[in-house]
């Protein structure tokens, strides 16, 4: 929650590692890690996960992730302090972020935070109410300015309550009387649910992909292999003299060898010559009338014919 | 009302498929994409104009046409959505508002580069985005326009959101790369740069999400017709995230080169400046700082910025009144800075931190003579000597707000009633004992 | 991490030349290396602290700074960073004020959060945050008390010191072997490259970021590492430091004597480090490929048994005899034996095996020569061992001395006089070394009271590895140079050649003499001497195996 770390007693191994090692989370690592070539990159993501899953992070669930990612601990363990969202800390069930950067500032940050402090009767360095609904953190720019002075409620933007729920409307900013509907929200929310419902740190995971092509043992697929390469364009021919054809085209830098082909009448095209991807311009004889395209192919694999140029009369 | 590229469908509920659809979304996918070769398409991209809106503003043609093909390595498309810098908000509201546009121009992009596998790095506060996101992928996937042989086409592409976890230097291209693999999000030393060996080793490209979603686009009306719409240098339209003192604040687009108090005045944009102006921030928190007078002089491209020493940056309006201290404004800032340093360099990780701490006892009343040129001094010493631009992001408001506005800074020192009295210089150095 | 295929390229013997511009001269340096180790060979040094040859760059410290043209003119850039292109122009601090002053700034932004810890800190007299401040040019202090510092160290180890500031992690206990100090840690990232990317085994990080960063381990795991002494040696300042050498002498008394480890038949090349007598420690010594800049543990520990256990005199049957008594014993021994077995060492040098060589030459058909180890060979470890403790293994094979212990133990009876020189038979198989003690007189010349020593009826000691000149041949077929450092326990103790020579009367005044005797053995070794052998050793043609 900062990267100002704070010394907290460590729970044990078999307090934790017990919620981490379910069918349900370990599914869940094992999407995540397919998502990237290198398992280590799915580290922040299984930070969250595991955040997610206990609330918080202690060290064990850091060793974990490491575990799961291929890490050293210590990296893990630097990472996760790099990051400000990791809890390194429990907090109170509404995790209350005041923004105190210069948009909200110039709209009276200062005044909402200490409206907050005096309300809550915390400070604002990460404070806890002793009933453990709340905890108050000042905060940096957190992309909303337009509604400075902007809150976040856990991880949901808050400026105001409409309708019963929690609202950042346009242009609407917090004040001491929005923020303490928004204290009266969460407070009869508290009375209302006894637990705050889990929410999906990555919200929601994929179906439909089959993760990264190179994850999990497979190689990885190298450009080329599944877009398909690129054709010929912008072919024309023109009459250079009597009975010679000249036929210009563009081609992609890749591309390996063009062939040019030709029908007539209507019938199948047919090679009439075969030229090195570097070539700009081919003349020749041509029958009249001949209908003239390009077959592009690069590293052995035809692109799709290009444009059809007729052939001079 | 202007031509709208990017935000036609805010308000429109876009973020169902099926409307986006009706809207005209995902037309160039049927239409002209997988016609054209992909050589043609980094060429059009270059004839738009556009620019890359994370920030720096290069050239989106000219970065795709630096990825090697058939390199030996897989192409990667990361999407920088870690929008951080503060006053910033616009690829927020974006990927709220429309994130199918956004898939479509990854799509485009990935069409043009051969990506197989891109990832949407999103910052870790916008969960509510990534949520937004993943259903439109879902819906995507099930349509057959994500996945394997996309349309029919042979083109596959397969697109995860990445979600950060709090690092406003992850925004950094590098750095972005180095999170999405699993390390500390630290700025990388380049050469080699992304194009070349970014992601995993491999070619990458990296986008913000307003340049991409700007590809629909300028398929659908040309690049003639996109870079019409700006002025000759900075083509097209650009989306700006007004904050502060205006009536309206909110995500606005509009053409390049539109005067920045068109922007904040016009009835249908932000309608005005609550209170008297004082000054504008105009291109997010580390471009320097515009007076009042400036602002009026000023339009919003790349060049005509620049000419005024700042930057149009992210597109970050930040206009506030005569009533904002100035004093305040930059200990916001340079707390940020020192906060979100990386910590990698030594001049930006305890150069930040120490220009922060002298703000903040100037802000409490304990400055001293001679402590506003010494905050000039180390914001000179740690430009240009770092891995990346944070500590210059630093630098320029510090710069700016004690330059322009260097007399609230003296009065605030002046509350100090000790300010005049030596410094403590106790402090001896390594080497003077033996 | 990142940057991890960032090795640097470093220049060679025969590396190509080309012309650049520095502050204004026309140089040549070698092309295709950095800026820092091209200005190296032209005399300039770079100061630095993130750089290390033997390291990925890392390029975070920002001090190397130099200005180099661009295409919009001189700028600042790293240079550890940044490769030699022909006709480039540089400008280093004699040029440039700009470099001047950010080297300067390097200097101000990492003393503004440095604890004042000189004088309590071992690595005082060999820092580079004190050399480089002395060289980058000293600054006044603008620190005021009401701006504070930032000092570093992890969430466990804060702590408010007497005047209620906020301190980091001071001597902290990180594992078997080395202190930490977070508070001193200047984040160049050193340790952490060389335990990831030399070591192997990430066990160190920085954590958490901006100037709250950090050096630690795991939470609560030590860090622990046959070759963890390193992170020592390239720490820049005292953040890390090794439990032996705490507080035992101060660097700047210490002199040093370049020689090769004698634990490993790679020869690390190694200084020992000594003052009034005493070794206080073993450093590496640079070979780019032998040992690179590093050495195992085992081989930094090795100096504490130079000083432990030491056979300073002689014994015989158990009782001390002074030692020249012992040695002229030894050679009525040998002289009145029918049959003498000599057992060769390859933990002696050249030299010593030389001396007994020439000792069974002398006489003749009564003496016979065997050699090999019952020591276990282990796999290379890529760092700095072969896994063969027998250093000079190759050199006893070429000198022609078979491994042939096991005839010995076979054929014990027949001789009446055994001399071992320099080898702890009993210590490496007491089973088999049993079968030796038929021989009714058994002399050992040892540089300890070792089982060997103990097990023989006559002891005589000799100097130890760090106390003699002369060679050994690696398992890569190089020849390298071991020098005396003036610390043998007592004065009169000789090396084992020159006891050897006195047994059998061959007149051999110094390690010259032995040297050439092993030249008659080994072809390879014509035309060479101490000096050609040099620091840095040399490859002999076509004897590596
Ligand atoms: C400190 C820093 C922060 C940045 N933050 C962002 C960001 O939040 N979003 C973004 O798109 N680009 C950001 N950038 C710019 C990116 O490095 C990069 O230029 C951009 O993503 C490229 O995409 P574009 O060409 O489409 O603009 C940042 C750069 C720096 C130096
Ligand atoms: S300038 Fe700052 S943020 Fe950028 S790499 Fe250096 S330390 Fe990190
Ligand atoms: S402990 Fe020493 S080597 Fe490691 S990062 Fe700190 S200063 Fe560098
Ligand atoms: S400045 Fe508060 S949300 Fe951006
Ligand atoms: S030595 Fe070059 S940056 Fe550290």
């Amino acid at each position: 929650m900062s990267h100002h770390p704070v010394h907290v007693e460590q729970p044990s191994d078999a307090e934790i590692l017990p919620r981490l090692e379910t069918p349900g989370v370990l599914s869940r690592v094992e999407e995540l890690i397919r998502r990237y070539p290198v398992k280590r990159a799915a580290l922040l993501q299984v930070l969250w996960l595991a955040q997610e899953t206990l609330g918080w992070l202690p060290n064990v669930a850091i060793r974990w992730s490491a575990e799961k990612c291929e890490v050293s601990p210590v990296h893990a363990y630097g990472v996760s302090l790099f990051y400000t969202m990791y809890k390194k800390v429990p907090t109170g069930r509404f995790f209350l972020q005041i923004c105190q950067n210069v948009s909200c500032h110039i709209q009276g940050a200062e005044a909402v935070i200490a409206h907050a402090e005096k309300v809550l009767g915390v400070d604002s360095h990460g404070g806890n109410t002793e009933d453990g609904l709340f905890t108050l953190l000042r905060v940096e720019c957190l992309g909303a300015c337009g509604n400075g002075p902007v809150l976040q409620v856990n991880d949901s933007f808050a400026t105001d309550v409409v309708d019963g729920e929690l609202a950042m409307p346009i242009g609407v900013g917090l004040d001491p009387e929005r923020f303490d509907r928004i204290v009266e929200w969460c407070r009869r929310r508290a009375a209302e649910l006894p637990e705050e419902p889990v929410r999906d740190a990555l919200g929601d995971i994929l179906v439909g992909t089959d993760g990264h092509p190179g994850a999990t043992g497979a190689s990885a697929e190298v450009q080329g292999s599944y877009a398909p390469p690129p054709p010929a364009l912008a072919v024309t021919a023109s009459n250079v003299e009597e009975g010679r054809t000249k036929v210009t085209w563009k081609a992609a830098p890749e591309t390996t060898v063009l062939h040019l082909e030709t029908r007539q009448g209507g019938g199948e095209f047919a090679e009439v010559a075969s030229l090195s991807g570097k070539d700009k311009e081919w003349i020749g004889e041509l029958p009249a009338g001949a209908e003239i395209r390009i077959v592009a192919e690069t590293a052995g694999v035809r692109a799709k014919p290009s444009n059809i140029a007729k052939g001079i009369a | 009302m202007a031509t709208l590229t990017v935000t036609q469908n805010f308000g429109k509920g876009a973020r169902d498929l099926e409307v986006y659809r009706s809207l005209g979304g995902y037309g160039s996918i049927s239409s002209r994409l997988f016609d054209l070769s992909q050589f043609e398409l980094i060429d059009l991209v270059s004839r738009s104009g556009l620019r890359g809106r994370g920030g720096a503003g290069f050239p989106t043609g000219m970065k795709w046409s630096f990825v090697p093909r058939n390199s030996g390595k897989p192409v990667y498309l990361v999407v920088n959505a870690d929008e951080g810098e503060p006053g910033t908000f616009k690829d927020h509201v974006l990927m709220q508002e429309d994130p199918h546009r956004l898939i479509e121009g990854m799509i485009v992009c990935g069409w043009a580069l051969g990506v197989r596998t891109a990832y949407i790095y999103v910052r870790g506060e916008f969960l509510p985005a990534i949520e937004t996101l993943n259903a439109a992928l879902k819906q995507a996937y099930a349509a057959g326009l994500l996945g394997k042989n996309i349309g029919g086409s042979g083109y596959s592409l397969d697109i995860y959101v990445h979600r950060g976890a709090g690092a406003y230097i992850c925004g950094e291209e590098t750095a972005l790369i180095n999170s999405l693999e699993g390390f500390k999000g630290q700025p990388r030393l380049k050469p080699p740069f992304p194009a070349v060996s970014g992601a995993f080793a491999s070619p990458t490209c990296v986008n913000n999400v307003e340049t991409l979603m700007a590809l629909p686009w300028i398929l659908e009306h040309g690049p003639e017709a996109y870079q019409a719409l700006g002025t000759p240098k900075s083509g097209g339209t650009k989306v700006f995230s007004v904050s502060g003192d205006v009536k309206r604040p909110g995500v606005y687009e509009v053409p390049m080169g539109t005067p920045l108090m068109e922007l904040l005045e016009s009835p249908e944009l932000c309608q005005g400046i609550v209170g008297e102006l004082k000054g504008v921030i105009p291109g997010g928190s580390s471009s320097p700082v515009l007076t009042a007078e400036e602002a009026r002089k000023a339009n919003l491209d790349y060049e005509a910025l620049a000419a005024l020493k700042t930057m149009l940056g992210s597109g970050a309006v930040v206009a506030f009144n005569t009533e904002r201290s100035a004093v305040g404004m930059l200990t916001s800032l340079t707390r940020f800075y020192a906060h979100e340093s990386c910590g990698q360099c030594t001049p930006c990780r305890e150069g930040t931190g120490y220009a922060d701490r002298i703000m903040k006892t100037i802000a409490s009343g304990k400055g001293r003579e001679g402590d506003l040129d010494h905050m000039l001094d180390l914001a000179a010493n740690f430009s240009y000597t770092t891995i990346c631009p944070l500590a210059i992001a630093d630098a320029w408001p510090i710069e700016n707000f004690i330059g322009k506005f260097r007399p609230e800074f003296e009065a605030e020192v002046a509350k100090n009633p000790d300010r005049g009295s030596p410094r403590v210089t106790k402090d001896f150095r390594p080497g003077a004992f033996w | 991490m990142s940057n991890s295929y960032n090795k640097p390229v470093l220049p060679k013997a025969d590396s190509k030349k080309v012309s650049i511009v520095v502050d204004g001269a026309d140089v040549e340096v070698p092309e295709g290396t950095n800026l820092v180790e091209a200005l190296k060979t032209i005399g300039i040094d770079t100061p630095h602290f993130c750089y290390h040859q033997d390291l990925p760059v890392a390029g975070n410290c920002r001090q190397c700074m130099v200005e180099t043209d661009g295409p919009r003119g001189m700028g600042l850039a790293i240079a550890c960073y940044t490769p030699v292109r022909p006709g480039m122009k540089v400008a280093t601090d004699r040029s440039s004020e700009k470099v001047k002053t950010a080297r300067k700034a390097v200097m101000e932004f990492l003393l503004a959060n440095h604890p004042l810890d000189c004088p309590i800190c071992d690595k005082a007299g060999e820092c580079t945050l004190q050399d480089n401040y002395m060289s980058s040019g000293k600054h006044e202090s603008r620190m005021r008390e009401e701006i504070g510092k930032q000092y570093k160290g992890a969430p466990e180890h804060r702590h408010l010191d007497a005047k209620g500031q906020d301190r980091g992690g001071k001597h902290i206990d990180l594992g078997p072997t080395v202190i930490l100090d977070q508070e001193r840690c200047i984040l160049c990232d050193r340790c952490t490259r060389f335990m990831r990317d030399v070591a192997g085994d990430e066990q160190l990080y920085i954590a958490a970021r901006g100037d709250h960063a950090f050096i630690t381990t795991f939470p609560g795991q030590p860090l622990q590492h046959d070759y963890d002494l390193n992170v020592t040696d390239i720490c820049p300042v005292g953040a890390l430091t090794g439990k032996h050498f705490r507080f035992q002498q101060r660097v700047w008394l210490l002199s040093k004597t370049e020689t090769i480890a004698p634990d490993d038949s790679l020869g690390a090349n190694i200084t020992v480090e000594h003052h009034d007598g005493h070794v206080w420690r073993i450093m590496p010594r640079r070979h780019p490929d032998v040992n690179k800049s590093w050495i195992s543990n085992a081989t930094r520990l090795l100096y504490q048994t130079l000083s432990e256990n030491r056979l300073t005199g002689g014994s015989f049957r158990g009782a001390d005899v002074p030692l020249a008594d012992a040695v002229e014993r030894a050679r009525e021994l040998v002289h009145g034996a029918r049959k003498v077995a000599l057992v060769a060492s390859g933990h002696l040098t050249l030299e010593d095996n030389a001396a007994l060589l020439a000792l069974a030459e002398s006489l003749g058909s009564r003496a016979e020569v065997f050699g090999g180890s019952w020591l276990a060979v282990g796999a290379p470890d890529g760092i700095a061992r072969s896994g063969d403790p027998v250093a000079n293994r190759l050199g006893c094979t070429l000198l022609g001395i078979s491994d042939n212990l096991s005839d010995l133990v076979r054929r014990a009876k027949e001789f009446d006089c055994l001399v071992v020189a320099g080898h702890d038979l009993w210590a490496a198989d007491a089973e088999r070394a049993k079968s030796l003690s038929v021989i009714p007189e058994r002399i050992a010349l040892s540089a300890w009271h070792d089982a060997t020593a103990q097990a023989s009826t006559l002891a005589v000691g000799i100097r130890a590895w760090a106390e003699v000149r002369g060679s050994m041949i690696n398992v890569q077929g190089r020849i390298q140079r071991l020098q005396a450092a003036p610390t043998a326990p007592t004065p009169d103790l000789e090396p084992a050649w020159q006891v050897i020579s006195r047994l059998g009367h061959l007149g051999w005044t110094s390690e010259v003499d032995a040297f050439r005797f092993a030249q008659g053995r080994i072809p390879a070794l014509s035309g060479l001497n101490y000096r050609t052998i040099g620091s840095q050793g040399r490859i002999l043609e076509g004897v590596a195996p």
